[in-house]
């Protein structure tokens, strides 16, 4: 499958701060390529590069070994939906859509296709100054949609949108892909990407994390499990787990974290040993852990971190009356 | 680049920008027309026979070839609208961020700004035709009501016509440039307005010989129709003054153009 784009080492940097650094990856047609990092990690600049808006300082960003702005009537290829894109507040909807239908060469009649297509129809003749922040979103994908283009590179295309929108939004980006279109979408929250994207790629402070698919991140989610236990006796579990082939590590002075264990594998084996338990938690790694220990662990490097992060974020207290029926018990 | 004018021509009929300054231009030139008669009427004006007394069995209203020219160029003093209608053709897709889209579509930033000083000219040759059918309308109907002739007005309309329909263009033109390198709006108006109402006039006046090679001195050769002040400003012929003030419009948009093609749109 050729690449539909392609970046590669691509850099900018503004004054004194790298925003991309040296990042190169692809998408392919047919599939969506969720574009993931917390925000301020270059994600933006990245796809505005890609699109002419803002210039490169170094590397290439291509459709089809093409640069944006040497593409026939890039509309045609390439659509766009941006933040902080605005309308002119007294035009009405149809007018903007006409706008770029006339300067892109496109017939006219693209412009109430497009309209249709999500969903905005009855409001054709509105102002866009009445329209909120949901139905924005909507008129900046029919824009795009007006050159039927294969290519289509939405960044954070999900804000503003109700719950509805972004089922819909969810369907409408599948159906692109299943058509044979390539795109590419960009987020800070992959637990909103989750079911739409067939690959992701993952940045942080302007550099490439990882790219891989999302059923790799999803296995590496899955290895991700743990078992926290809060014990007053944690020199004697200790003891107990150095005896077998298990990794663990201490995260509080009465807490650990044994990796892949489950409680029915725990339970027996406290049972044996007569261990008193105040807590016994079941960590299974969501996506969104990955994500962030990806994204968190690039930036500090540091493997406690990623302990650390989850008791605020769970909140042990919280959890503790379910960790009283445990299977297996204390003794 | 047609479909650019076009699609620019859209831009600008689809917001409130050049109704508005059409609107102001036009009240303007009413009230210009007034001023006209009433100064006409009671001799107080600087036109030949206006001052000549009735008795001698001299017309009351504009007769002469010149008067009745003056009358039918009253909206020549518009032109700083075919100005500002330049400068806010362009800035007003900065003021509102429209410009994103725009280089989507047109991702060459010097054609853009192309595509804006033609849509501009033409913007600006269309506030000429009305300001001169408003004239011929209003004036005439004035002058018919005092006893004058509307077809002696509309017979001027060959001299004032071309002249005052290339100037405003040119305007025009001189504003999309400098929009192009004060893409602020606020900023661009200010500029605008401070150099044709006080910088320019002080300019000429401290600088000998420079009136010929200033903006309105250009325009105003490119008018030909040098009325009253003509002869203090030593004018180029038409075609020299046309090339002088498009070469200052050329300018700046060829300066805004560089300028545009390295910014970041963020």
């Amino acid at each position: 499958m050729p690449s539909a784009i392609e970046v590669q080492t691509l850099s900018k940097r503004f004054g004194n701060v790298q925003a991309v650094d040296n990042l190169s990856f692809e998408v392919v047609a047919g599939r969506v390529t969720g574009f993931l990092g917390p925000n301020g990690s270059g994600k933006t600049t990245t796809l505005r590069m890609l699109l002419g808006l803002v210039s490169i300082t170094g590397g290439t960003a291509t459709f089809g070994g093409k640069r944006y702005a040497d593409l026939d009537h890039p509309i045609h290829h390439v659509g766009a939906v941006l933040e902080a894109t605005s309308f002119h507040p007294s035009r009405r909807a149809e007018d903007h859509l006409k706008m770029v239908a006339i300067g892109a060469g496109l017939p006219l009649s693209r412009v109430d296709d497009t309209l249709a297509q999500v969903g905005l129809s009855e409001v054709a003749r509105r102002r866009v100054g009445k329209f909120s922040l949901g139905m924005r979103q909507r008129l900046q994908l029919a824009t795009a949609l007006l050159g039927d283009p294969e290519i289509l590179i939405l960044d954070e295309p999900a804000n503003g949108l109700d719950p509805q929108g972004i089922q819909w939004l969810r369907t409408f980006i599948r159906h692109q892909a299943s058509i044979g279109h390539a795109v590419l979408v960009s987020s800070h929250l992959l637990s909103e990407m989750e079911e739409t994207v067939d690959d992701v790629v993952i940045v942080s402070h302007g550099r490439l994390v990882l790219q891989t698919t999302l059923a790799e991140l999803a296995s590496r989610a899955g290895t991700r499990t743990g078992l926290r236990i809060r014990t007053p006796e944690l020199g004697r579990l200790v003891g107990i787990l150095q005896a077998i082939p298990v990794g663990y590590r201490q995260v509080a002075p009465d807490m650990l974290v044994i990796d892949g264990a489950t409680p029915e594998w725990f339970g027996p084996l406290a049972a044996q040993h007569q261990l008193v338990l105040y807590e016994l938690i079941h960590e299974k790694g969501s996506l969104e852990d990955v994500f962030l220990q990806l994204t968190h662990g690039f930036d500090a490097a540091d493997p406690t971190l990623m302990g650390s992060g989850q008791p605020g974020a769970n909140g042990p207290t919280a959890l503790s009356p379910r960790t009283a029926p445990m299977p297996g018990g204390t003794a | 680049m047609i479909a650019g004018v076009r699609s620019e021509w859209l831009k600008m009929r689809t917001t409130a920008v050049p109704w508005v300054l059409a609107g102001i231009a036009l009240i303007v030139n009413a009230l210009l027309i007034l001023v006209y008669f009433v100064n006409h009427g009671t001799g107080g004006g600087n036109n030949n026979g206006g001052s000549e007394p009735n008795t001698f069995g001299i017309p009351n209203y504009p007769h002469t070839t010149q008067q009745l020219r003056n009358l039918l160029g009253s909206g020549f003093e518009s032109y700083l609208f075919a100005l500002l209608l330049g400068t806010l053709c362009l800035t007003t897709e900065f003021r509102h961020k429209t410009v994103t889209t725009s280089f989507l579509v047109t991702p060459r930033r010097p054609r853009f700004v192309a595509s804006k000083l033609l849509t501009a000219a033409l913007l600006g040759a269309g506030l000429a035709v009305i300001m001169l059918v408003a004239t011929l309308i209003g004036g005439g109907a004035t002058l018919a009501a005092q006893g004058g002739s509307i077809t002696d007005l509309i017979r001027q309309l060959p001299a004032v016509a071309p002249g005052m329909i290339l100037v405003f263009a040119l305007f025009a033109i001189l504003g999309v440039g400098v929009g192009s390198v004060l893409t602020n709006q606020v900023a661009a108006i200010v500029v605008c307005l401070g150099w044709f109402i006080i910088l320019e006039g002080i300019l000429v006046q401290l600088v000998h010989g420079a009136a010929p090679w200033v903006p309105t001195g250009a325009a105003i050769a490119a008018s030909n129709l040098t009325r009253g002040r003509g002869s203090d400003f030593g004018l180029f012929n038409w075609w020299q003054g046309t090339l002088l003030m498009l070469a200052y419009g050329l300018a700046f948009a060829a300066v805004g153009s560089l300028i545009l093609t390295r910014r970041d749109i963020t």
